[in-house]
């Protein structure tokens, strides 16, 4: 083959390489805002009536070992944790169960309109905040890196589209949404394998995550008859039926067992 | 380097023997070498799970060189190596199209730059389209593909592929060297597909399936998985042949291959045992991705030879091949 074909064929490769180029980079956040670490958004916004649920998510039994986590694939997070990572995915510390995801799974009817705030999934120390993240169908994720390391974000959905986004740099910030109602996508960082977090959505505001003492209460409801699920990253889904009168408070507490 | 111009019309020798060039065939083993290495790291790639940490392509986080952290070391490592491995068959078809005088192995070296960019791009679509089983599983085998093309450069560039001495196939070691290259090469794609669709583990015991020796078959992951295991016994039965065949024809440059090779299936079988038994452990698993690889190579550099050195009926090769060329 001549000089010439050779040159082609380097032009050609050149030519490829240009075109895989047009990979867009994730453009600089404005300003990064703060950086504490928001509570996934309380049930509100579109609320249709003021009846509520509320109970106690309580965990009988010894729940298992908390994970130890090594940090030592990356410096920067190794810093910020010199003696390790553990990670207490049932954890009772407060009194009851926390983390759980409980929403109303049946019942409803009419539409609730997706909020345009976005909720905000942080990327800080090098684990998720909150772990737990809910948004309405359509309603937008902010998802922001915290760290001074760099960030992949990947949820894993069933239904809804999958992405794969980097965050290279402290600050950066990207907003996705989510079309689709889907409990639970587990999203998490390829590049750190221990982060991961949950991200709910629903296409209503009625839902709630526990807190430590493991409570919650979901408001503004209509009246009527409905289906109360539990949610938990490690532990079997719960249901209940309930039934609410305008401004009346129905229970539902929630036990499991090791 | 002999690729200095005119080359082509001075590298024929007496009676049209293409010329020795051993620096060539040095490059060319090292783009073999290169390759081994790049499969490994490849495979530690999807054995740590780091197929998607770095989530942009051609670029790494936008950038030619990322923090080399976490996830983000194996994949992008895997796309330095790749590169050195890209820049190599480039350096090497250029090579040889200006320093060879076959036509067959000019068309050869560019068909192995063909391969090693469309690798690259599959290599990149994994990335974009997040793993995708199909574009995974064509990156894998295509790799093997490009390896073969690499090990056949090598060959055909070496001292033996050029000038050694026929001698008939009395052993019918063509077919059995052919045969266990096709044998190898479907049980690494078998390989690959039970990879990149996450069935590696879908049988958990070994050397039994579910306690039995034919597993329930209801499930793709698990006909996936046990069809591997099958694989692995032709596999065997197609080395052992190949290597009974050697041996009964005497021919040292054959026995010490096919040996090697029978050695390294039943390493390679401890190695897919110990994938199962450690639930995947990156190093035996990546380890049991390189050694099918050399399998293959192996299986195919016998391939190559038998059909160089060994013609079916009584000798019947072209004059200019068929005696040695003084060395320059």
């Amino acid at each position: 083959m001549s000089i010439r074909s050779s040159l082609s064929v380097l032009a050609l490769i050149g030519l490829s390489c240009a075109a895989c180029g047009g990979a867009k980079e994730e453009a600089p956040p404005p300003a990064p805002a703060a950086t504490t670490a928001a509570p996934a958004a309380p049930a509100g916004g579109a609320a249709a009536g003021s009846a509520s649920v509320a109970g106690k998510i309580s965990f009988e039994g010894t729940p298992p070992a908390p994970e130890k986590i090594k940090t030592s694939a990356d410096p920067k997070c190794q810093a910020l944790h010199p003696t390790g990572l553990e990670r207490q995915t049932v954890d009772t510390s407060g009194g009851g169960l926390k983390d759980v995801f409980v929403y109303v799974k049946s019942g409803l009817s009419g539409s609730y309109p997706a909020p345009t705030e976005p909720v905000l999934l942080d990327q800080h120390g090098c684990m998720y905040s909150p772990h737990i993240v809910v948004v309405q169908a359509g309603q937008p994720l902010k998802i922001r890196n915290s760290d001074d390391t760099l960030h992949n974000i990947h949820p894993r959905p069933a239904v809804n589209q999958e992405f794969n986004i980097g965050q290279p740099r402290q600050g950066m910030e990207s907003t996705k949404s989510f079309d689709k109602p889907e409990v639970m996508i587990p999203v998490g960082c390829d590049v750190h394998p221990w982060m991961r977090a949950y991200i709910g959505v629903l296409n209503h505001p009625f839902y709630a995550v526990t807190k430590e003492d493991g409570t919650y209460e979901i408001k503004g409801l209509p009246p009527g008859e409905y289906e109360v699920e539990a949610w938990h990253e490690k532990l079997k889904n719960q249901t209940q039926k309930i039934t609410v009168k305008d401004g009346e408070k129905a229970k539902a507490d929630f036990a499991y067992k090791s | 380097m002999s690729g200095r111009p005119g080359a082509v019309s001075t590298s024929t020798t007496f009676r049209g023997a293409p010329r020795f060039d051993p620096w060539r065939h040095r490059f060319a083993v090292t783009t073999v070498a290169a390759t081994l290495v790049l499969i490994f790291v490849g495979g530690l790639v999807t054995s740590t799970g780091s197929g998607l940490s770095v989530p942009d392509w051609p670029l790494s986080y936008g950038t030619l060189m990322p923090p080399m952290v976490g996830g983000v070391f194996y994949e992008h490592g895997h796309r330095m190596v790749a590169s050195l491995v890209g820049f190599l068959t480039l350096v090497l078809a250029v090579w040889t199209a200006r320093a060879e005088a076959r036509r067959g192995v000019r068309r050869l070296a560019w068909a192995a730059l063909a391969a090693v960019v469309i690798q690259g791009v599959l290599g990149g679509l994994t990335v974009i389209y997040l793993l995708p089983t199909l574009v995974s599983v064509a990156h894998a085998c295509l790799a093997q593909t490009f390896f073969c093309l690499v090990i056949a450069l090598s060959y055909v560039t070496s001292r033996e592929g050029r000038v050694a001495e026929p001698t008939p196939d009395v052993a019918g070691l063509r077919e059995a060297a052919m045969t266990a290259t096709a044998i190898v090469y479907v049980q690494l794609m078998i390989g690959a597909v039970m990879r990149h669709m996450g069935a590696g583990l879908a049988i958990p015991d070994f050397p039994l399936a579910f306690g039995g020796l034919l597993p329930p078959l209801a499930s793709t992951p698990v006909l996936v998985h046990f069809a591997h295991r099958l694989g692995a016994l032709v596999v065997l039965v197609a080395v052992t042949r190949l290597f009974l065949r050697a041996r009964r024809a005497g021919d040292p440059r054959f026995a010490r291959l096919a040996a090697a090779l029978l050695g390294l299936v039943l390493v390679q079988i401890g190695l897919g045992a110990a994938t199962v038994l450690t639930v995947k452990a990156v190093t035996p698993t990546t380890l049991h991705v390189a050694t099918g690889a050399a399998i293959l190579g192996g299986c195919w550099l016998a391939a190559l030879r038998a059909f160089r050195l060994l013609p079916p009926a009584p000798a019947v090769l072209e004059a200019p091949i068929s005696r040695p060329v003084p060395q320059s």
